[in-house]
Formats: C-alpha cells, structure tokens, sequence
C-alpha cells in the first residue's frame, strides 16, 4: 500500500475507542490494465469538451451572419479537424462498447420460467441495434432518408 | 497427505495500534502446499510462525465474505483465491479504501452505518399491512419463480466488501453510499413483496448515492459471486429518476 484514499473513507460515523490506521489504495492502483480502461475513458471527456466548445464557436459564428459562418465550415475541412473527428469517432466507439460490455449479462438466474438470452445473443441485440440505429442516421445526414 | 511443493515468500502488512504509526510490511518464507488457497497461507502463518497476525475468516467456501484482502494489490476473497495463482511471492494487505484496525483487519462499522441508509430489508406500507390478501394460507408472501428471478442475482451479495475495495469513487468521496449497499437496496427495490421503493428511491436521489457512480465497472469487476453491483447501480440511477419524475405529474398514493 503506498497511495493514500481519502483519510474519511469508509469511516465509522463515530470514532471508536481504537486508533486505525488511515485507509490506503494499492500504490499500483494506476497501473492495472482495468484501471487504465477507466482512465481513459475518463480522458475521452476532453474530447467531448473540444467537440462540444467547436459546435458552440460554430453555433456562434451562426449568429453572426453567412459570411462567417461560411468561413467556418470551411474551416472544418482542415486536416487537424478531420484528425479531430477520426479521435472523436473513436472515443464514441470506445465508450460505446465500455457501456455495453457493462449491459452483458453476469449470472444466468437460476429460476424463474423466463429464459436469460446468451451473453453472445445479448452482445449480437445490442451492436446490431446499435449499427442499426448509426446507419439510419447517416441515410438521414445523407438526405437518402427524409 | 500432499507433500510440501515449495515455498513462498510472503509480504504481509502489519499495524499494531499500540506500537505503529503507519502500517509496514512483515516478510515471511513458508512451506505451501499445491492445492493451497491463499487464506491457507494466512493460518500457516498464524498457527505456526507468528500467532500475533490478526485476520478475519469463517466459512472457507466463498459464502460468509469475511476474508476479503488484497493480494497483490487486487481485492480478492482469500478462501477462493488459489496460491497456484501465483509464483515466489504474493503481497497480501488489509481491504484498501477501510481504516485499518489491526493487520489485516479493517473497520466495517462506516459500511453498516451506509447499509442501513438503503433499508434492506422488506418494507410494507403501513395502510397495507394488515392486507391479508396478500398473504397464503400458509401466512406467507407468494413469489412466483419469475418475481424471484427478477432480484435474486443481487440477492447473492456476500458483503465481503471486495467491491468498496476496488471502488475508485470510495476512495474518494466518503459520502459515497457504494456498490454493495446500492445493490441491495436495489434488490429490495426489485422484490414483489416490499412497498419501499419509493422511499430508498429518495435516499438513492440523495447526494453521495447512485449518481456519484462514475461507471468504472469495477466493483462488477472483482465481486466473486458475480452480483454485478454496476449494473444494480445503473439499474437503480434509472428507477431513482423515473420514480422522481412520476413523482412530477402522478399524485402521490394517500394524498
């Protein structure tokens, strides 16, 4: 143990008669490959903070009138941007698929008359739900659809 | 008999509340035996080289959780966790994110006063409990298989505390009501026989509950019985805010 939690986790609601010990996190907390999983996706928020700040700016330049909102959409066209998009697209998928491998059944119920579907079925629903749902919306930002 | 395979080196923490300030580390070479688990390791240690190590365990069969510890810096359940897993040496510390009482013990009260936030145990209404339609002729509830079906994963929590241990969000914010007692009074939630939903529903919208959970999926992640407690978490942020926002536009019953 060489990290420290914080020094009221997990405390009685009252002190008791005997003296503890501070309670610790392993000093290696950062390095297991779970914990890093969840490190990262807490950092894909920055990504989402950028991408959200770039549809504000693009919002604002909107309001100011067709000049410049015409510069900036040309804007996007940057390679940077484009670089951008691919890491978004990214972070969507990764967090995508982190969300659902938590929706993927743990433990068959062992009673009851209905029947709990195969984690594979499970997985299946949901990405083919999912890949559904992605190709519907590109139809429509594509004007195939409506 | 098994035969005495080899050894293992043993890195056990220590903390003695008359003598220490902080805990340290106290080494250990014993014989193992190949089919060994690592709370085997433990007794060895108690019952025939140092008798001043303090830890917890009861049932030895992954039932009575008291034996959760941190091996090699993961919670694991001794008794279910084998030596064969690991080779030379291992490093078990007491459960992280719990003040440590003596060696490998740590205090638990924080978690039985959190537990008892969420009331898991069956509540009835009040105007309802004399309702003898709802009981058998044998007195009783009736639950039918698929009623039962629908709580009892989470029902299979051990409270071995595995789950707080590994909870990033428990190291942090000691408010943080944590997976095991989110999952049981989810489980409750869940339970045909009980009215106390919207009542835990409240407590679950409260502050330091269901929504401090930032979805690291780790207390899913170690639980040994497979209870899920993220999911319970997730499935309980959902009925918290559905029950609120019925709440908005549904007259409460009774008013």
């Amino acid at each position: 143990m060489a990290g420290t939690a914080h020094p009221e986790a997990m405390a009685p609601p009252q002190k008791g008669p005997t003296r503890t010990a501070p309670p610790q996190m392993p000093g290696t907390w950062w390095g297991a490959p779970r914990i890093r999983t969840y490190l990262l996706f807490g950092a894909t928020g920055i990504v989402y903070f950028i991408a959200g700040t770039v549809f504000l700016h693009l919002v604002w330049q909107l309001g100011k009138g067709p000049e410049a909102w015409e510069t900036a959409l040309s804007s996007l066209s940057h390679p940077a941007y484009i670089a951008f998009n691919a890491l978004t697209l990214v972070s969507v998928i990764f967090v995508g698929v982190r969300a659902f491998g938590g929706m993927m059944p743990k433990m068959q119920p062992r009673t009851g008359p209905i029947p709990v579907l195969p984690a594979g079925t499970v997985k299946a629903l949901i990405y083919g739900v999912w890949s559904l749902m992605t190709l519907v919306i590109c139809l429509i930002l594509a004007g195939v659809l409506f | 008999m098994t035969e005495a395979a080899e050894m293992m080196h043993v890195e056990v923490t220590r903390f003695d509340p008359d003598q220490d300030e902080v805990p340290k580390v106290q080494e250990y070479d014993i014989p193992i035996q190949s089919d060994w688990k690592v709370l085997d390791a433990i007794n060895y240690i108690k019952d025939e080289v140092d008798s001043s190590l303090s830890h917890r365990w009861s049932c030895r069969m992954a039932v009575c959780g008291s034996c959760g510890m941190m091996v090699n810096g993961e919670p694991k359940l001794t008794c279910k966790t084998s030596l064969a897993d690991y080779s030379g040496s291992i490093k078990i510390e007491p459960l992280a994110n719990f003040p440590i009482v003596r060696d490998l013990v740590v205090d638990i009260d924080g978690f039985m006063d959190k537990f008892r936030q969420v009331k898991p145990w069956i509540l009835r209404a009040k105007e309802r409990a004399e309702d003898m339609e709802a009981l058998n002729e044998k007195g009783t509830f009736s639950q039918s298989p698929a009623e039962l079906g629908a709580f009892k994963q989470f029902s299979m929590c051990i409270n071995c505390l595995l789950c707080y241990s590994a909870c990033p969000v428990v190291a942090n914010e000691p408010e943080f009501i944590g997976p095991a007692a989110i999952a049981l009074g989810h489980r409750y939630n869940l339970d045909s026989r009980d009215e106390g939903a919207r009542e835990r529903n409240e407590t679950f919208r409260g502050e330091g509950t269901v929504f401090s959970c930032s979805f690291a999926n780790e207390c899913s992640q170690v639980c040994p019985k497979n209870v899920d407690p993220a999911a319970a978490v997730n499935q309980a942020k959902l009925g918290a805010v559905i029950d609120w926002a019925k709440g908005l536009v549904l007259p409460r019953e009774g008013a």
